[in-house]
């Protein structure tokens, strides 16, 4: 599984713009599981991500093999050891 | 760590810490107040909603809460002037997850020596108190104010529901008041493990939320307490303005002449009794100076009488408005004066409110200011 990081939360991996995390073949899990577990190595990561509540916080966009998970299953969308996890800012204006 | 420019101030020079929308300045003058410089911004992009100097002569800290609107919120800290920032990987102020909320932002950063030299409160939106014990790097929740009974009945303004004022007690280390918004002003004698409100005589326009009519939340805007009586306590309310002299157990109104009875933030002097300042704005309804001329009021009776002052601010097409923690009083005598606007104007004061002068114009919207003297 390998999450894509943003310029602006890559100081929290070491200034990696990929986190590649080692999952058992049959493992499947929330992506909100996925991003407590991969917290364990990269807390500064889980911290910016998820909220107080481990929800996806309201202005990150997270894609899971190209989808918005917004537009599908939000915080319990499944994962793989093969999916591909993109983190994204919202844009915002002001 | 993010690297930025930093200042290097000499004992007894006046620094102010500027909290804005789009990140944190800090302004840098020698004591005499007369040229003042710019360093920032840090946190660029960030909402800066609250800041704190901690003036150990050896190791000086800054703190700024800062809120982006992507990754969230946390207090980051620099010992070396703005060089360079430090923040926890995992974040600093959070609420349990049995609470069932989160953090929006971080209101307030108050120092309580009294309470242990390492000591820092902050106050937070959703409406909750945290502690840290080593300078700001850590926190936890005040689980009384947390779990308080009256929490349902509280309810979020346009600002949020948001703890914003802090004041440990000077004398008492046990004694701690808080402002909420909306909910009111809560007080703390025995360190933080019970809460009372306390807003007897303030004046309530409306009825309580549905589920209980008979709370009447009030939205106490500032309180700050007097310089050399702490039994004694100016509040700049939503609407009123008022003076308790029993430790905020009563309240009576001090309007007495004000042009209006909206405003945000209150002021007292920082070493003369009975002597206060406010900002009125034309109402609650429009949040700008009354009638485009801009004038703090300043009192030195404790509110008995009022006196406007304007030299120096803009007298005709003004319409800013100052929010709560954006006017504030540096320690020195005669007492320097600050007021960041909306429109991003930062004004300052050498004598006390006399005269006025604008030392940055061009700045995001302003939300906090600070100021202290580097030891």
């Amino acid at each position: 599984m390998r999450f894509h990081l943003p310029s602006a939360l890559r100081k929290w991996a070491g200034d990696r713009e990929v986190i590649e995390m080692s999952l058992p073949l049959d493992l499947r899990m929330t992506i909100v599981e996925a991003f407590e577990m991969l917290g364990r190595d990269y807390p500064g990561i889980r911290q910016r991500v998820l909220d107080d509540q481990g929800n996806i916080r309201r202005h990150v966009n997270v894609f899971v093999d190209g989808e918005n998970v917004r537009f599908t299953n939000g915080n319990a969308t499944q994962v793989t050891h093969a999916s591909e996890v993109r983190i994204y800012p919202a844009m915002s204006g002001g | 760590m993010e690297t930025a420019t930093r200042i290097s101030p000499h004992s007894g020079d006046i620094i102010l810490m500027v909290g804005t929308v789009k990140g944190a300045f800090i302004f840098h003058s020698d004591r005499r107040r007369a040229d003042f410089q710019i360093a920032g911004p840090y946190f660029k992009g960030m909402e800066v909603f609250s800041t704190a100097y901690l003036p150990d002569k050896k190791s000086p800290r800054m703190l700024v809460g800062n809120k982006s609107q992507h990754w969230g919120s946390t207090v980051s800290w620099s010992d070396d002037f703005g060089a360079s920032w430090h923040e926890p990987a995992e974040g600093n102020v959070k609420f349990p997850a049995a609470s069932g909320l989160s953090l929006n932002a971080i209101w307030a950063l108050e120092p309580a020596p009294l309470v242990g030299p390492d000591v820092v409160f902050a106050g937070a939106d959703p409406a909750a108190l945290y502690r840290s014990d080593d300078r700001g790097e850590t926190f936890r929740p005040n689980d009384a104010l947390l779990n308080h009974a009256e929490r349902p009945y509280w309810m979020p303004g346009f600002g949020g529901l948001c703890l914003h004022t802090v004041m440990p007690h000077p004398r008492d280390p046990k004694r701690i008041m808080v402002g909420i918004s909306s909910a009111g002003i809560y007080r703390s004698d025995d360190g933080g493990e019970s809460w009372t409100r306390r807003n007897h005589g303030i004046r309530m326009d409306n009825d309580g939320p549905p589920n209980a009519p008979h709370f009447r939340p009030q939205c106490a805007h500032k309180m700050r307490y007097d310089a050399k009586n702490p039994s004694r306590i100016y509040l700049q309310n939503h609407p009123g303005y008022y003076r308790s002299d029993d430790g905020g157990d009563s309240w009576v109104d001090i309007r007495n002449g004000l042009p209006s009875e909206f405003g945000f933030p209150m002021v007292a002097h920082p070493s003369r009794a009975d002597t206060a300042f406010v900002i009125p704005l034309t109402s609650d309804n429009f949040r700008a100076p009354i009638e485009g001329a801009a004038k703090v009021w300043r009192t030195r009776d404790a509110g008995e009488t009022w006196t406007p002052l304007g030299k120096g601010l803009p007298q005709h097409d003004a319409y800013f408005s100052v929010l709560r923690d954006a006017f504030i009083a540096d320690p020195l005598d005669p007492a320097g004066l600050y007021f960041g606007t909306r429109g991003g104007t930062l004004f300052a004061s050498s004598d006390e409110g006399e005269s006025w002068r604008s030392i940055a114009d061009w700045l995001p919207a302003v939300l906090c200011v600070k100021a202290a003297v580097v030891a």
